[in-house]
């Protein structure tokens, strides 16, 4: 990349959400992937990322009791008759 | 446990508007169709009470605001367009109702103003120690490389006590980026659905999301760097 | 259109971390489209003057077809499909490439310390069997020296070489 065009990594690690999301504009996805192309510093932090939201993916719902779907179903019908 | 995340779709591409499926949906609940208004629940119960307890104290409460919210959902649905989808409005019905039992409780609302410290605005994401400081060759490039997590030995990153530092970081978040992580990241929500939800513009909710990811990753690499090999 | 496209090891794109569907016994590899399987934006694949700047394990050509729109750096197409592999994109030829950037660097560089450091780097990712980096590094120490006008010279190069060992006809 030339000079005008550079991202440092400091730079980088700034931008890894908007990139993940698909967020960065056309230009600066390209500046962003041509930058992951010569450094593996930055290639190892946006797996870092990517791992991290595996793992927080993982982290449990909370269910649905069967208490409370036999309360809400109760409460469906009170509505369907008013 | 469920992967809600599917990280190689992201390049997302939302839905703005009620699907077809959405609409069959609200056309039975109008009919008083139990087992379609069940069904509902089901979908999207287990994400509501989540939600909901990120605004309110105690389950008991948070039940209290989902089982509101439902209501909330009924009563309206003959005024439903289906402008936006069947999702985003349960939700934005839902975190209103949230909103409401929190404020009668003196809870402090995280969104109702952003301030800049919530966002955090201006700290770097990574320690500059890592980067070479000015006046180098390379400059602001990493001074040694971070070490991946996929190629840690089997099982060390999602185990039960990688999983516990995880869940111990989020809940000690910020309100905000707390909120935002979990809609996005735990419960699958898009970028579009979180801001409808929560009223926030799309760049404050990927803000909020970046710095509460950041957090968990640094916490993640101190601790996968710090234990014996 | 036929172009190029670099994988990483194991046929797995770097960005999309897509696995392609590989060639097989006179037969090219399935169709791709872009879209929801791969990148909602298209197909990435390279022309020859764009390939310094993608350089990566494994070199491909792919076809190319629907939509296809030519950025600076790239082209991007409705789908693709692997024809066949440039098996003279191997680790000699890394090495080649790498230690031919080196070269240029070196003469580039002269005596100044500050611009032997960048040719100092340049040789040490050509030995390493690093030749993105070492592309890169050349680059950059062209553009130091001699600007823009320096820097695109030294891509060129890169160019040329890869066409001329790699015999690419695209």
């Amino acid at each position: 990349m030339r000079l005008a065009d550079d991202l440092s990594c400091a730079e980088l690690v700034e931008l890894v959400t908007e990139y993940v999301d698909g967020a960065l504009d056309p230009c600066d996805r390209e500046r962003f992937e041509q930058h992951l192309v010569v450094c593996d510093g930055c290639a190892n932090h946006l797996e870092q990322m990517r791992s991290t939201i595996e793992v927080v993916g993982r982290l449990e719902e909370a269910d649905v009791g069967d208490e409370m779907a036999a309360e809400l179903l109760v409460a469906f019908r009170g509505w369907k008759a008013s | 446990m469920q992967t809600v995340t599917d990280t190689r779709s992201e390049v997302e591409t939302e839905t703005y508007v009620s699907s077809a499926a959405d609409l069959r949906t609200v056309e039975a609940l109008r009919a008083g169709d139990e087992r379609a208004f069940m069904e509902l629940v089901q979908t999207y119960g287990a994400s509501m009470l989540r939600v909901a307890l990120l605004f309110v104290k105690t389950r008991a409460v948070a039940e209290e605001v989902v089982q509101d919210a439902w209501l909330g959902v009924l009563s309206g649905i003959h005024r439903f367009e289906g402008r936006s989808s069947l999702k985003t409005w349960i939700f934005r019905i839902l975190t209103n109702t949230a909103k409401t039992r929190a404020e009668r409780e003196g809870r402090s609302i995280p969104f109702s103003s952003l301030a800049p410290d919530e966002l955090e605005l201006g700290e770097p994401s990574v320690d500059p120690d890592r980067f070479l400081p000015d006046g180098e060759r390379w400059t602001s490039h990493w001074a040694s490389s971070p070490r991946r997590f996929d190629d840690l030995p089997e099982g060390r990153l999602l185990s039960s006590e990688t999983m516990g530092i995880v869940l111990r970081v989020v809940e000690l978040l910020p309100d905000a980026q707390r909120i935002v992580l979990t809609m996005r990241d735990i419960a699958g929500f898009g970028a579009e659905e979180v801001c409808d939800a929560l009223g926030i513009s799309e760049v404050n909710q990927r803000v909020l999301l970046h710095r509460a990811r950041t957090k968990v990753r640094r916490a993640l690499e101190d601790y996968l760097e710090g234990s014996p090999a | 259109m036929i172009a190029y496209k670099f994988l990483g090891e194991g046929g797995t794109a770097r960005f999309s971390r897509f696995t392609w569907p590989l060639p097989g016994a006179g037969r090219y590899g399935e169709w791709v489209d872009a879209h929801p399987s791969v990148c909602a934006t298209g197909i990435h694949a390279c022309r020859t003057a764009d390939l310094p700047y993608w350089i990566d394990a494994q070199l491909w050509r792919i076809e190319l077809d629907g939509d296809i729109v030519e950025g600076t750096r790239k082209v991007v197409a409705e789908r693709g499909r692997l024809v066949d592999r440039v098996e003279a994109w191997d680790t000699d030829a890394k090495h080649g490439f790498g230690r031919a950037c080196a070269t240029r660097a070196d003469a580039l560089a002269g005596s100044l310390p500050a611009l032997r450091a960048y040719a100092d780097d340049a040789a040490v990712f050509a030995e390493a069997g690093n030749p993105a980096v070492a592309g890169f590094v050349a680059a950059r120490l062209a553009e130091l020296t001699g600007g823009v006008e320096s820097y695109e010279s030294e891509r060129d190069a890169q160019v040329r070489w890869l066409a001329e060992n790699l015999a690419l006809t695209a």
